[in-house]
């Protein structure tokens, strides 16, 4: 029964803490060589939608993303475009197999991705602010309510 | 050939099912194995009006079937160099004729010649319609199936040749402007037989505005039918070779069946909204050409609502030919002979005409971000002598309705 109760604690706890798990901040960073210190939410629409957005140094930026399936990616999209992961998908389905676009390389977790962003110019990320360190760039962070 | 394209089919329409979670994320540095499926049971047609969604694909008569709208896709992109990049897209589904060159739907290279400039060589899919370079990938679009008064006509999935596009930003969204040109053709099944038809040269250029939620697009298109292979040119030959002194309109008629060397123009505007509550789509479009098989009008309107996972959505669609019915006269010499040809003649020249409208019903549910279960209804009313786009056993000499019934299941990996 005390096991019980114990597991019944953990499951709760569990419950209580996935929420703030997935809706914790996510930010928008950047290489800190890009000299880039701000982006407006169109851009990183259009980065994230599989258009080409060029740097001020004339180079594309090459968007990174996380697994398809995702918690932080649906997620993101949702905040960004308020697109559920299906609808997302499908917009994604119409760029790929129509040749218009290739979706973000993938990184696996944020910890990686906030290591490719600082080690690859030109590339841009998005991760939970936990992932965050002090060798990127944040460039974009959605509103308190979003 | 189909005995072995079924059960392949079958086996990769379910694999991907259970691969689904991760195969979407099969991406390398250089190359990516992207594909996309559904799984469709549908009922249509009657037992003397076969009913088709596309013409390269056999018709249902009345009959329960797994392939009608079953299809499988396989993509393979790969990054050469920098800025150049080669696709191919390979499409095993029921079809008409299965060949390589059938299989193989797009094999291209695409060169980034700057940020805004694309162009591409190979074989890529056709771009006259709002799907129709994803016609194949069900879960791109709200339906079970490309609406049939306006897909149908058309059943061309890819040309050879060429394309370039130039991209524009005008906030809040972008102009596009495509030009393209090379030859095309398809295998299909219309009443009057299996028919193998080759156009060339195809030209044609789009415009289309993109935003987050609109898309209004603009196409002009041309062809020259270069050749047609069908059981129809025993029936020109001998049309033509009738002295004018015995059928003075035989010639005539040889003339007006006979697609070879015809142009058709093809004219069309639409465009999309969707603001994630909202999906309003519709299409118009002029077909004109002196070949009566070809000329003629079509359109649809497609109202959704989207409410958490599923969409609602009603559509309204027709099809018409611009042509008025050509009245075969009668031989000066009568003959049981000449009275049957009279008589397959007018059948023939009757059976492309196409006058149908429709509306459909139907749902849309996202079970997971990469699959989502379809169910729609159609009801047809198709006019006498306007059943071009079915499969006639039996000259249609009265207006007849048909029912569509169609559940897919639609997956992206």
């Amino acid at each position: 029964m005390r096991r019980l109760i114990i597991s019944a604690k953990l499951v709760l706890i569990f419950i209580v803490l996935l929420p703030i798990q997935v809706n914790a901040d996510i930010v928008v960073i950047l290489n800190p060589s890009s000299g880039i210190n701000e982006l407006t939410r169109l851009q990183v629409v259009d980065i994230y939608m599989g258009r080409k957005v060029t740097m001020p140094n004339g180079k594309l930026f090459v968007p990174y993303g996380h697994p398809t399936n995702s918690a932080i990616r649906a997620n993101f999209y949702k905040k960004l475009i308020g697109k559920s992961a299906a609808s997302v998908n499908a917009y994604w389905a119409r760029l790929i197999f129509t040749g218009r676009a290739s979706p973000p390389k993938m990184a696996p977790d944020g910890l990686k991705m906030a290591e490719i962003i600082e080690t690859n110019p030109n590339t841009i990320g998005y991760i939970n602010i936990n992932d965050l360190n002090d060798r990127v760039n944040v460039v974009f962070r959605f509103g308190p309510d979003e | 050939m189909r005995i072995f394209i079924r059960p392949l089919l079958l086996l990769l329409l379910i694999f991907p099912c259970i691969q689904v979670v991760s195969a979407f994320d099969l991406i390398s540095e250089r190359v990516r194995v992207s594909g996309f499926g559904t799984f469709g049971v549908t009922s249509a047609g009657k037992k003397q009006f076969g009913y088709h969604k596309e013409l390269n694909h056999d018709a249902l008569f009345g009959e329960v079937s797994v392939f009608a709208d079953s299809v499988f896709g396989l993509q393979l992109d790969a990054n050469l160099l920098p800025n150049l990049s080669a696709t191919i897209q390979a499409i095993a589904e029921e079809r008409v004729q299965y060949d390589f060159n059938n299989i193989v739907d797009w094999a291209y290279l695409s060169y980034q010649v700057t940020p805004n400039t694309v162009v591409r060589a190979g074989r890529m899919g056709i771009d006259l319609f709002m799907l129709s370079e994803y016609r194949n990938v069900g879960f791109a679009y709200l339906w079970t199936h490309p609406v049939v008064e306006f897909y149908t006509p058309i059943s061309l999935s890819h040309y050879d040749g060429f394309d370039l596009k130039y991209t524009h930003k005008i906030t809040p969204g972008y102009l596009e402007f495509k030009v393209y040109g090379g030859q095309t053709g398809s295998d299909i099944k219309v009443s009057r037989g299996d028919l193998n038809l080759r156009m060339r040269p195809f030209l044609g250029a789009n415009a289309t505005f993109e935003s987050d939620d609109w898309k209004v697009r603009l196409v002009y298109a041309t062809t020259e039918v270069s050749s047609i292979r069908s059981r129809l040119d025993q029936l020109l030959g001998t049309l033509n070779s009738i002295p004018q002194s015995i059928w003075p309109q035989a010639t005539t008629l040889s003339d007006i069946l006979d697609g070879v060397n015809e142009r058709a123009s093809f004219y069309s505007a639409g465009f999309a909204y969707d603001n994630n509550k909202w999906l309003i789509q519709s299409e118009f479009a002029l077909m004109a050409s002196d070949w009566p098989s070809v000329n003629m009008t079509n359109g649809y309107l497609s109202i959704g609502r989207r409410i958490g996972p599923v969409a609602f959505y009603t559509i309204g669609a027709y099809a018409k030919s611009r042509d008025s019915l050509t009245k075969v006269t009668s031989p000066l010499i009568s003959s049981p002979a000449l009275n049957q040809l009279q008589t397959i003649t007018q059948n023939v020249l009757n059976a492309p005409r196409i006058n149908q409208n429709s509306i459909s019903l139907g749902l849309r549910w996202d079970l997971h971000s990469q699959i989502a279960l379809k169910a729609q209804w159609d009801h047809t009313w198709v006019r006498k002598h306007g059943g071009g786009l079915l499969i006639l056993k039996e000259p249609l000499e009265k207006d007849i309705t048909l029912n569509t019934f169609s559940l897919n299941l639609n997956f992206v990996f």
